[in-house]
């Protein structure tokens, strides 16, 4: 009898469970369902894990990256320099706080007055957190517009703490670059940078797209037909070789941050075709679907339709297509800075970073300079995996194919 | 046949009419950079030692025809660009079709073998990992097609070029050696060429193979599950011939279209390649005209020949697909 109850009880149990799960699946909003296939993507999961790390990394780079990237920052004594790394033993015993060892220059008779680094094992250096270091601001806002009156500044805060430093001296991670800059600080601006000229060019793509294909899609006839004249014909002109003429414009007297935005709003200009085209099939193909007429036939206002039934079936595909179209961005920026038409040396940017390697002497003898292609490589796969796990989740008919 | 004629007509109108817009926005660029060609003609004079005045350069202008209206001259352009005459390069003071010559062939060549080599390997292997029940062949075809994204084409250059330069001393670098550099075309010249051309080609179909993976990939698998291949099945057709004849043949249409566009993504990356590479070929002119000496005009004419290939292509494969599938056949005759 006993085991008989127990079996009842565990049915009930189950069924309950299975009522219960069912009844969350119907009454889930998009959103929710595809968070939930989302999640059961592994790969996916773990390339958005990967992409916020970067992504955080890129908005507090001025923490957590020691040094100043710009060219005041850099070290005198350490050019050229190979990562360091913190240890935590050696012969004179060991030590909580990782340390390093300290370098020292000399030069005399001996060395043929030629300067000799030695490593001195004795000096010990220690890793400090949170020390002081160069000053950064954040939330500052200045515009800056003709006329005097209109001028205004947000003065933000200013911090001068970082996530790590040394006791004494220096200590580089990723090592130095030629000039001396650190890597790792120069690493993570530049995954800001990009981030930042990525992101400003997908919006610019993204709004040209949604008015041009919506204008498109919506009134179709003959103002679709020549707009999807115009849109084929941009989309036919290889983009690289129209970047590199537009951005041949850009005057060398040019500031950085100038140059900064006249690239990301060339790579906006020239992105739009390829969305715009997707949201004009898209908007084509909707408006006739049953669902729409079924609306209509009951009474449903225009913007009605638009707000509760058009919209939902298309914002989760607009998302998927920004993610996908986000890498692009960030490889043609790559590309542009790559050729030395986009943006150049004081400004770290992945393209400006990666320009760095390409010289046999960097890959015989200066291997390290190789590491911010590795965050640039991790960074275009990780919005390559996340673009592909929500486009997956995104389809409402995933589950059942399979 | 009548129809296929006013098809095809209809589609050449429409290829010359994308070009002709083409034309007009690569002519607007060529036209916006500050500086024309008479201030340059003069102000190369002007190194030379001669003494120039604003009326030198009036007259220059006129002489050049550049007083003219700007639809005029756009009009004389492409007017002249479609019988393959560019002009003179107004910093090199050099006709730019005996400049670019056959460079600009050999690129395209380069592109279309990249091109070639790419559908060869992604269309089996996305068969493959479509209809493959192994987990591991799946994963692995997967991860190299993102590794294929992923890894910037200069990347891979440098290091196959580093690996050949430990391993053969030579580093691979250009189109020939030194002693077929200028020489006419001869048999040995041709072997030189193609013992050389297999990088640029092998490192452009890296990642287009990865980009024509994934088409092959999706249109497969979307094909595959339909209702019209179990119906085959269930006639006792098995195996490859079950996957050639039917869902292959499908997903064969939109491979075709898209072909253009993917050789629109070679030649993006063909100037980058060039550059690593050093090779002479119209990419690494590009780069030069456009990076280091600003010359808009032989700039305009090499972005003009390109996007007239992409063009060209995408007439081709737009017949080739009327041709093939009797759908698109259908839709023109009936």
């Amino acid at each position: 009898m006993a085991i008989d109850s127990v079996d009842v009880g565990s049915q009930t149990t189950a069924a309950d469970l299975d009522v219960k799960t069912k009844e969350d699946y119907f009454t889930a909003s998009q959103g929710q369902l595809i968070w939930t296939r989302f999640k059961k993507n592994s790969s996916a999961m773990f390339g958005a894990y990967v992409l916020m790390t970067l992504i955080l990394a890129g908005i507090f780079s001025p923490f957590i990256s020691p040094y100043d990237p710009n060219i005041a920052g850099r070290d005198k004594e350490y050019m050229n320099g190979a990562p360091q790394f913190g240890k935590f033993c050696d012969d004179n015993g060991c030590s909580a706080i990782p340390f390093l060892y300290t370098q020292e220059r000399s030069r005399s008779l001996a060395t043929n007055f030629r300067w000799v680094t030695t490593i001195n094992e004795d000096k010990r250096r220690y890793i400090t957190f949170l020390p002081k270091g160069w000053e950064y601001t954040v939330l500052r806002f200045e515009v800056n517009l003709p006329g005097k009156a209109l001028d205004f500044v947000i003065p933000g805060f200013t911090f001068e703490r970082h996530l790590f430093g040394a006791s004494e001296g220096k200590v580089h991670i990723f090592g130095t670059d030629s000039s001396g800059k650190d890597i790792f600080s120069r690493t993570l601006h530049a995954i800001n940078t990009s981030l930042a000229v990525g992101t400003i060019g997908v919006f610019i793509a993204f709004f040209l797209a949604l008015f041009i294909g919506g204008v498109s899609g919506f009134y179709g006839g003959w103002i679709d037909s020549v707009l999807q004249m115009i849109t084929d014909a941009i989309r036919t002109v290889p983009a690289i070789p129209l970047f590199m003429a537009l951005a041949a414009f850009i005057p060398d007297t040019w500031s950085s941050e100038e140059r900064f935005f006249f690239i990301s709003i060339i790579l906006g200009l020239i992105g739009w075709p390829t969305l715009a085209r997707r949201v004009r099939t898209h908007l084509l193909t909707e408006r006739n679907q049953e669902y729409v007429l079924a609306a209509q036939l009951c009474g449903a206002r225009p913007g009605h339709i638009i707000r509760r039934h058009l919209l939902p079936s298309f914002t989760s595909y607009i998302i998927v297509d920004l993610v996908i179209s986000f890498p692009y961005m960030v490889l043609s920026e790559t590309a542009l800075s790559f050729i030395g038409l986009g943006l150049k040396d004081p400004v770290n940017s992945l393209g400006v970073m990666l320009q760095n390697v390409t010289s046999a002497d960097v890959l015989l003898n200066y291997q390290w300079y190789f590491i911010p292609v590795l965050f640039f490589m991790a960074l275009v796969l990780a919005f390559v995996f996340v673009g592909d796990g929500l486009r997956d989740a995104a389809d409402p008919y995933g589950d059942t194919k399979k | 046949m009548l129809q296929f004629a006013r098809f095809t007509f209809t589609r050449a109108f429409l290829a010359m009419f994308t070009l002709i817009l083409v034309s007009f926005i690569v002519f607007s660029l060529m036209e916006l950079v500050p500086g024309d060609c008479a201030e340059r003609y003069l102000a190369f004079k002007n190194t030379q030692g001669s003494g120039i005045s604003l009326a030198d350069i009036e007259a220059e202008r006129i002489r050049l025809g550049l007083d003219q209206p700007y639809l005029t001259r756009w009009v004389a352009w492409i007017g002249n660009a479609f019988v393959g005459d560019f002009g003179n390069s107004c910093i090199l003071r050099l006709n730019i079709a005996d400049l670019l010559g056959e460079k600009f062939y050999i690129s395209l060549g380069i592109c279309l073998a990249s091109l070639l080599l790419a559908y060869l390997i992604a269309v089996p292997a996305g068969i493959l990992s479509v209809v493959s029940k192994s987990k591991a062949l799946n994963n692995g075809i997967r991860f190299t097609s993102y590794l294929g994204l992923a890894m910037p084409n200069f990347l891979l250059a440098l290091i196959i070029m580093l690996f050949s330069t430990i391993m053969f001393g030579d580093s691979l670098t250009g189109l020939f050696s030194a002693e077929f550099r200028d020489a006419p075309w001869s048999t040995e010249r041709v072997a030189d060429f193609l013992s050389r051309a297999w990088l640029p080609v092998f490192i452009l179909g890296w990642s287009a193979t990865a980009f024509a993976l994934q088409t092959v990939r999706a249109l497969m698998s979307d094909e595959v599950g339909k209702l019209y291949v179990t119906a085959a099945q269930a006639r006792g057709v098995t195996g490859r011939r079950l996957l050639w004849r039917y869902p292959a043949r499908h997903a064969l249409g939109p491979i075709i279209n898209s072909l253009g566009f993917d050789l629109n993504r070679i030649f993006n990356e063909l100037p980058i390649v060039a550059l690593i590479l050093t090779l002479t070929d119209a990419g690494a002119l590009l780069i030069d005209a456009l990076a280091r000496s600003n010359d808009q005009q032989l700039a305009g004419a090499i972005i003009f020949l390109l996007t007239a290939s992409i063009v060209a292509l995408n007439f081709i494969t737009d017949i080739i697909l009327a041709l093939t599938d009797p759908r698109v056949r259908r839709s023109i005759l009936g």
